[in-house]
C-alpha cells in the first residue's frame, strides 16, 4: 500500500488485512495508579494511569506520561488492584454534623471572660497600651 | 481534536431509560443537578454508560488516528523549530490517546477491546482524520482550525458529568492550547510568508474546509434521546451550536490573514447575529464515515501494523498471574 | 578563548559528529511517534527523540557562534558527504527490537560522552554537558530497562535482542572512530579521546547486558564499521536527509 507518509511507505503495509483481532486479554498490561509530587514538600497528587507490565516499567512510562509537562519532583507508582479505596454508596460516613463545633478552632473564644476577670481583679489589659500608641502616632 | 456525541440508530427505538431503577435513576439525575460528578464505580442508567463508553472510546481513537496525518510530515518539517514543535503535537495526541483509553476503561471496557474494535471498523473515530496532509501546510491547517474546533468541543465537554473524563479533558484543553497557538503561528508564517508560501497554505484551507466544517458533525435532530442526553450531561450542546462557535471566533481569524474561505455565502448575518453558509456534503460525510474516504483504509492498516509489530513486545513481559483490575480513576 | 585554525578545524569536526548522531538517531526514532508498541512506550520513545534532536539544534548553534552556518542550514541544506555521522544511527528503524538495541547501545556512548566533557576546555560544551545529564540520564534508564526486560522475558524476545545485538555492535563500535585531531583536542583540554570513551562505554554496557541474559560478541570478531566520521555513509543517509529537508529546500531563504 502505497502513501504520501514517506515512513509509513518504508513499513510495507499490505494493501489488505486477515480481520483478525489482535490483541489478546490482558495483552496491554496491567494498569498502575500513577502519584505526582511536583515539588519537595509538597503531597503527592494522583494524576491517571499507566498500562505497565511491571513496577519498572511503570515509572518509565509514567515519568514520560505525566512528568512531561510539568515540574516534578517524584512519582510513586502503584497497582490498581492493591489500592483500597472508599465506596461512593458510602459516601455519607463523612458528612460532619453542624454541632461538632467543638472541634473546630472558631468555636474558643474567651477574650470576654478573660476581660471581666481582669476588670474585677485589677489586671491591666497588655494590649491596652498598645493600642492608645498607636492612636497617639 | 474529536466531534461529539452522536446517537447510534440501533438505539433510536428504545428509551433511553428503559428497565432502569426509578429511584436509583432519580438519585443519579439529581447529583448530575446539583452539579456533582459521576465516578466510576457510581451507580449509572446502562445507556449513560454505553454512551460515554461509546463516546470517550471514540475520542480516543480519534488522538490516536489523529496522530497520523499529521505524522504524514513529522520527518519533513522545515527546521529545528517546526521540527520539534511538530514531534510534540503529535505526541500529545498519542498522549490524549493514553488518558482517554484510561477514562473509557474505568466504564468497564478494556484497552484491548477498544484497540480491536478500533482496528476491524467496529468503532469510528473522528472523520477528518480520514482525509490526507497532502503538503507542510495542511499540517498547519489542521494544528491551527482542526484543534480549534476540538477545543471547542473538548471545553464545553470537560463540564459534563462524568469525573474521569472531565478529569481528561482539563489536562487535554492545556495541551491542546499549544497546539492552537503552534498551529496559527504556523498559518501566519506561511500567509505572510512568500507567494508559494502563501498559494500552499490557500491550497490547504480549500481543501480542508469541508473537513473542517464537517467536524461538528451533522445539524443534530432533537428527538428525546438528544434531550436525555443533555440532561445527563453527556451532550452538552448541539453539533450546530458548537460549529457557530467555531464559525464566531476563527472565520474572522482566518479573514485577518487575507485568506478566502472557499464558500462565497459565508457571512455573519449582522441582523440574527447568526452564520450563513453552504451546507457542506452531508452524503460525502456519512461515505467518509462508513469507510469510503480517502484514507480509511491506510489509517486502520497503519493501527494494524503498529499493535502487530508492538505484539512480542507486550507478550514478551505478559505474566501468566497478571488480572485484570479496571483503574480507580 | 581564540584558536588557532588547526585548533578550530579540530573543534568544529568534533562538534559536527556529535550533533550530527544525535540529530540522525532522533531522526529515526522519531519515526515511530505514533506507530509504538504501546501508547505509553510511544510518548516515551518520542521525547527521547526530541531530547535527542533539541541537543543536537544547540551543538550546532554552537558551531554557529564558531562560524559556521545557522543551524537550521547546518542540518537541513548539507548532503550526507558533509556529515559525521556513524554509520549505526543511519539505518533505517527496523523492528523495534532493533530500535531499542541501537538507542541503548548510542545512549551509553553519548552519557559517557557527555561525563567527559563535563569539564571540557570548550566552556559552551561544557556547560551543554551538563545541561543534558539528567535528559541522557533517562535516556539509558529506559534503554536499560527494557533491555534487561526483553533480553530475559521469553523465547522469542531473547532471540530478538540477541540478534540486535549481533546486527548493531559492529555499527556501535564506529561511534568511536578516531578522527585524525584527537591529539589536538587532547591538547587542547578539550576530549580525551575516542579509546577511552569506548573502553568506559564497553564497561556500562557490558553488566547490563549480562543482566539481560544478552552475549557481547567475541571480541575476536569485532569489526568496527568505521568511515562516518571521514563522510563515507551507508545508503540510508542522503535520502534520509532529502527527506528531512524537503520542504525547508523549497525556499531556503524563507521563513518556515
Amino acid at each position: 500500500m502505497s502513501s504520501i507518509d514517506p515512513r509509513i511507505n518504508r513499513l510495507n503495509l499490505p494493501e489488505n488485512n486477515d480481520g483478525k483481532e489482535v490483541l489478546d486479554e490482558l495483552e496491554q498490561w496491567e494498569t498502575y495508579e500513577v502519584f505526582h509530587q511536583k515539588k519537595r514538600g509538597d503531597q503527592h497528587v494522583h494524576v491517571g494511569i499507566v498500562h505497565a507490565a511491571n513496577p519498572e516499567l511503570a515509572i518509565i512510562m509514567a515519568k514520560e506520561a505525566f512528568g512531561r509537562r510539568r515540574q516534578t519532583a517524584n512519582l510513586w507508582v502503584v497497582k490498581s488492584s492493591a489500592v483500597t479505596a472508599t465506596d461512593y454508596d458510602d459516601q455519607d460516613i463523612f458528612e460532619t454534623t453542624p454541632e461538632k463545633t467543638y472541634r473546630e478552632a472558631s468555636d474558643y473564644y474567651c477574650m470576654d471572660r478573660i476581660r471581666k476577670y481582669q476588670q474585677e481583679h485589677g489586671i491591666k489589659d497588655r494590649k491596652e497600651d498598645r493600642r492608645k500608641k498607636k492612636e497617639s502616632v | 481534536m474529536y466531534g461529539n456525541a452522536q446517537i447510534d440508530s440501533k438505539d433510536k427505538a428504545k428509551s433511553l431509560t428503559e428497565g432502569e431503577d426509578p429511584i436509583k435513576l432519580a438519585e443519579f439525575e439529581a447529583r448530575i443537578i446539583r452539579g456533582e460528578k459521576i465516578e466510576p464505580k457510581d451507580w449509572m442508567p446502562a445507556a449513560y454508560r454505553k454512551q460515554l463508553i461509546r463516546m470517550i472510546e471514540q475520542h480516543a481513537h480519534s488522538e490516536i488516528i489523529g496522530a497520523l496525518p499529521e505524522g504524514t510530515w513529522i520527518t519533513r518539517a522545515p527546521g529545528f523549530r517546526r521540527k520539534l514543535a511538530l514531534m510534540a503535537k503529535v505526541q500529545d495526541e498519542v498522549g490524549h490517546a493514553q488518558l482517554l483509553y484510561s477514562a473509557a476503561e474505568t466504564l468497564g471496557k478494556t484497552r484491548e477491546d477498544m484497540i480491536n474494535d478500533l482496528i476491524n471498523g467496529k468503532s469510528k473515530y473522528s472523520n477528518v482524520f480520514n482525509y490526507p496532509a497532502m503538503t507542510w501546510a495542511d499540517t498547519a491547517i489542521i494544528a491551527w482550525l482542526i484543534d480549534a474546533g476540538a477545543i471547542i468541543n473538548q471545553v464545553t465537554n470537560s463540564k459534563g458529568s462524568y469525573g474521569p473524563y472531565c478529569r481528561a479533558l482539563e489536562r487535554i484543553c492545556s495541551e491542546e492550547s499549544f497546539h492552537l497557538k503552534y498551529g496559527h503561528d504556523n498559518v501566519v508564517f506561511l500567509s505572510t510568508g512568500t507567494q508559494q508560501q502563501r498559494e500552499m497554505v490557500q491550497d490547504a484551507l480549500n481543501r480542508w474546509w469541508t473537513p473542517i466544517m464537517h467536524f461538528h458533525g451533522p445539524p443534530d435532530k432533537v428527538s428525546q434521546h438528544t434531550e436525555v442526553l443533555m440532561r445527563w450531561k453527556v451532550k452538552m450542546a448541539s453539533n450546530d451550536d458548537m460549529r457557530y462557535r467555531f464559525l464566531d471566533e476563527y472565520v474572522p481569524k482566518i479573514w485577518d490573514l487575507g485568506l478566502t474561505i472557499p464558500d462565497p455565502k459565508l457571512r455573519k448575518n449582522e441582523e440574527t447575529g447568526v452564520w450563513d453558509y453552504t451546507e457542506p456534503d452531508w452524503e460525502e460525510f456519512k461515505r467518509v464515515i462508513n469507510g469510503d474516504g480517502p484514507c480509511n483504509k491506510e489509517r486502520l492498516q497503519v493501527r494494524r501494523w503498529a499493535e502487530e509489530k508492538g505484539a512480542w513486545v507486550r507478550r514478551a513481559l505478559l505474566k501468566a498471574e497478571s488480572k485484570y483490575t479496571i483503574p480507580l480513576a | 578563548m581564540n584558536y588557532n585554525e588547526t585548533q578550530l578545524i579540530a573543534i568544529k569536526d568534533f562538534l559536527y559528529k556529535i550533533a550530527d548522531d544525535q540529530l540522525i538517531i532522533g531522526h529515526r526514532n522519531s519515526e515511530w511517534t505514533g506507530l509504538g508498541p504501546l501508547v505509553e512506550e510511544d510518548i516515551a520513545f518520542s521525547s527521547i527523540a526530541q531530547d535527542k534532536i533539541g541537543q543536537a539544534q544547540h551543538i550546532y548553534e554552537i558551531l554557529h557562534s564558531l562560524g559556521e552556518a545557522d543551524a537550521d542550514t547546518i542540518a537541513f541544506t548539507r548532503s550526507a558527504a558533509d556529515f559525521k555521522s556513524c554509520h549505526l544511527v543511519e539505518y533505517p528503524i527496523g523492528e523495534y527490537d532493533f530500535s531499542l538495541m541501537r538507542n541503548f547501545l548510542f545512549n551509553h556512548a553519548e552519557k559517557i560522552r557527555f561525563e567527559m566533557l563535563a569539564d571540557t576546555s570548550l566552556e559552551q560544551l561544557g556547560k551543554l554537558a551538563r545541561k543534558y545529564r539528567g535528559e541522557i540520564k533517562y535516556h539509558t534508564m529506559h534503554a536499560d530497562t527494557w533491555v534487561k526486560q526483553l533480553g530475559r522475558a521469553n523465547e522469542e524476545s531473547h532471540a530478538r535482542m540477541q540478534t540486535a545485538l549481533n546486527e548493531t555492535f559492529n555499527l556501535a563500535l564506529g561511534i568511536f572512530e578516531e578522527s585524525e585531531y584527537a591529539g589536538e583536542l587532547k591538547k587542547m583540554g578539550i576530549f580525551e579521546g575516542e579509546v577511552i570513551l569506548q573502553q568506559k562505554w564497553i564497561e556500562a554496557i557490558t553488566p547490563i547486558l549480562e543482566a539481560a541474559t544478552l552475549v557481547i560478541p567475541d571480541k575476536n570478531t569485532w569489526q568496527p564499521v568505521y568511515g562516518g566520521r571521514k563522510g563515507y555513509h551507508t545508503e540510508y543517509l542522503e535520502p534520509m536527509l532529502v527527506e528531512m529537508g524537503e520542504v525547508f529546500r523549497l525556499d531556503p531563504k524563507a521563513e518556515w
